[in-house]
């Protein structure tokens, strides 16, 4: 399968005073497209970081970032607002939902910056609101909605733009363990249904269940990167 | 992103926290109501005193002798114009003009057993329209008629400041053409009050005649005032008295002092009218940059979804728009109101106040605010581009939030 994301020998150090952070050591790391992929490890080791690399919302210090094989190590902050925009879901801990949005207005946010058509966006939007079993509450608020739910519009957000790859930072780390789990199973069953590449950060052994394929970041380095069986749950 | 949706985002913002919109508003709306009140006033002001001065002293227009001068207020001869009947004959012939009327102009002092007081003492055409205002202002007695031997009209503040009643005998002392003091004793037919203090204190009318008798000036006149139907018509009529030889004097000329005094007053007021939107920009700006500090998680989730800089800027420009607009809107309907109901009912400022500009400025004791339109134009205009201008710090620091950072600040 092609490759959706390529990191090679990338590292990335934080200063905070005089003091330097290593949060990202020469990581070389290839992730194919439609994979579902876990990335684990303690706190600190650096999956938030290697997430905001792939994700085109920092730079590396060093390294190459390729998206789909194009080189975006050097792009500007409008070009990578570009590749955000089109090619990338985000999936946030903290649900990170507009709150001045109803959940229809929240999922059709992405489709309005990458200006799909009205017709075309009322189409994608009911669809990916009933794929996530909301569209009940699209004319809802988050302050409205369930955590479980707001995840969900959240999910139904980042797949929008049909995206190459939605990356999740913790995505089940503020939801108890039955919303944690149907959030799973929606995004691995979108995975399955479009294709879409699939990389979540998380401490979460009930998550590292549902993933293909499991890497292991410690120090800012991989230290372990295994294909899984077909989970079971 | 489309513009309207954009705003729909921005315009919901400014929901989140309704008290501090509110108060934003409001500090917008009163504001602009303040500044459409106080340029009301100062036109009201202007207006007014500018069309009292022409009413009741100046017209719109003088003819006077080459040598005439007014702050003299010469009586010899030379500087009068003998015969003015020519002269008010070639004005009626013209359309633009509604009255002329010859009128002669002497200092005198007007004093009773116990009391004296400096005066300007007018020699008028009593049938002649051009005091109609004189007339209708009549409080007491009577009006003067042309063959009135001894009849004066004062003011009614005058004639109280020296204690006098229509039929009271005055002695009035004039220094006539030959330089000699010539005293003659009148009786107050009637009393005016126009509602313009400085002239409801020094003003004595009589008939012309009576006037060129007492002062020895033989049917001369100091001027020739004309009253125009349309005061822009006025170099129109200038034109036609061009080739005359004598001084021709429009209303700019006559109240030159009071325009000029109003001019300078004017920066003082475009000063107040800065300092009161420099008040509603900081006010703006410090509610757009709480605004973003409270939202920069926000603004980086919208960074992330690929929200580009400029469309954040735009975002924080459109919320700056819509609370500007709606302060206006308000402001303008609480400057209205308040503009109606002080052109009717004015304020009442007293004498003193309206006696401070001295004889060259005819403000009244009651000042009217006016409408001005085109002001209340500018003001709105000029208070949505500060709101706008003020908008841009908060909204240039939302357009370069780096995702991270912001996402960070979560």
């Amino acid at each position: 399968m092609a490759s959706a994301v390529q990191l090679e020998h990338v590292s990335k150090r934080y200063r905070i005073g005089t003091v330097e952070t290593i949060a990202l050591d020469k990581v070389d790391l290839t992730i194919a497209e439609g994979e579902f992929t876990a990335l684990v490890g303690p706190s600190g080791s650096g999956k938030t970081t290697l997430l905001q690399l792939i994700g085109c919302l920092d730079k590396p210090d060093e390294g190459t970032v390729r998206l789909q094989g194009q080189d975006i190590t050097r792009f500007s902050a409008n070009q990578r607002a570009d590749l955000r925009r089109s090619r990338i879901g985000f999936i946030f801990q903290f649900f990170a939902l507009i709150p001045v949005l109803t959940a229809y207005e929240n999922v059709e946010l992405p489709l309005l910056l990458s200006g799909v058509k009205p017709a075309e966006r009322r189409t994608r939007v009911h669809a990916l609101l009933k794929a996530v079993g909301l569209e009940d509450r699209a004319r809802h608020r988050p302050d409205q909605l369930s955590g479980g739910q707001q995840q969900r519009v959240a999910i139904a957000r980042a797949l929008g733009p049909q995206p190459l790859l939605v990356l999740a930072d913790e995505p089940t780390a503020n939801l108890d363990t039955a919303n944690g789990q149907q959030a799973m199973e929606i995004m691995q069953k979108l995975n399955q249904d479009t294709g879409t590449a699939f990389i979540f950060a998380t401490h979460d052994p009930r998550v590292i269940n549902y993933a293909r394929r499991v890497v292991t970041l410690t120090d800012g380095r991989v230290i372990e990167d295994s294909a899984l069986a077909e989970h079971a749950v | 992103m489309p513009l309207h949706k954009l705003w729909v985002l921005a315009f919901r913002d400014l929901g989140r926290n309704r008290r501090r919109t509110l108060l934003t508003m409001t500090a917008v709306a009163l504001g602009l109501a303040l500044l459409m009140v106080m340029n009301s006033f100062i036109a009201g002001i202007m207006e007014d005193s500018l069309q009292n001065s022409i009413k009741l002293r100046t017209g719109h227009l003088q003819l006077r002798a080459p040598s005439y001068s007014e702050d003299e207020r010469s009586l010899q001869w030379g500087d009068l114009l003998l015969d003015p009947e020519n002269l008010i004959a070639q004005a009626a012939t013209l359309d633009e003009v509604k009255a002329a009327t010859p009128v002669l102009w002497a200092n005198g002092i007007l004093a009773t057993v116990n009391e004296s007081a400096g005066l300007q003492v007018y020699g008028i055409d009593p049938d002649s329209p051009v005091y109609d205002p004189i007339r209708t202002a009549l409080v007491n007695g009577s009006f003067i008629t042309p063959d009135d031997r001894s009849g004066i009209l004062i003011g009614e503040r005058l004639a109280t400041m020296l204690g006098l009643q229509v039929g009271s005998k005055v002695s009035l002392t004039i220094v006539d053409s030959e330089g000699q003091a010539d005293e003659a004793i009148f009786s107050i037919v009637g009393m005016f009050a126009t509602g313009i203090p400085t002239y409801d204190e020094s003003a004595v009318l009589m008939p012309l005649t009576k006037a060129q008798g007492l002062t020895n000036t033989n049917r001369r006149v100091s001027a020739v005032v004309l009253l125009l139907n349309d005061q822009q018509a006025t170099s129109e009529v200038v034109a036609a008295f061009r080739s005359s030889g004598l001084q021709v004097l429009t209303w700019q000329d006559l109240n030159q002092f009071f325009i000029q005094t109003m001019q300078t007053g004017m920066a003082f007021y475009v000063l107040l009218d800065i300092i009161v939107m420099l008040i509603v920009a900081v006010i703006i700006a410090n509610t757009l940059l709480m605004s973003v500090f409270e939202r920069i998680r926000e603004m980086g989730i919208l960074s992330a979804l690929g929200m580009k800089g400029r469309h954040l800027m735009q975002m924080m420009l459109l919320e700056a728009a819509s609370l500007s607009l709606a302060g206006i809107a308000i402001g303008l309907g609480l400057g209205l109101a308040a503009v109606a109901y002080l052109a009717t009912a004015g304020i009442d400022f007293g004498s003193s106040v309206a006696s401070s500009g001295g004889d060259a400025i005819a403000l009244g004791s009651t000042i009217y605010a006016r409408f001005v339109p085109d002001v209340y134009v500018g003001l709105s205009l000029a208070t949505l581009l500060i709101t706008l201008v003020a908008a841009l710090y908060p909204a240039w620091y939302a357009a370069r939030l780096e995702p991270v950072a912001a996402l960070r600040e979560a």
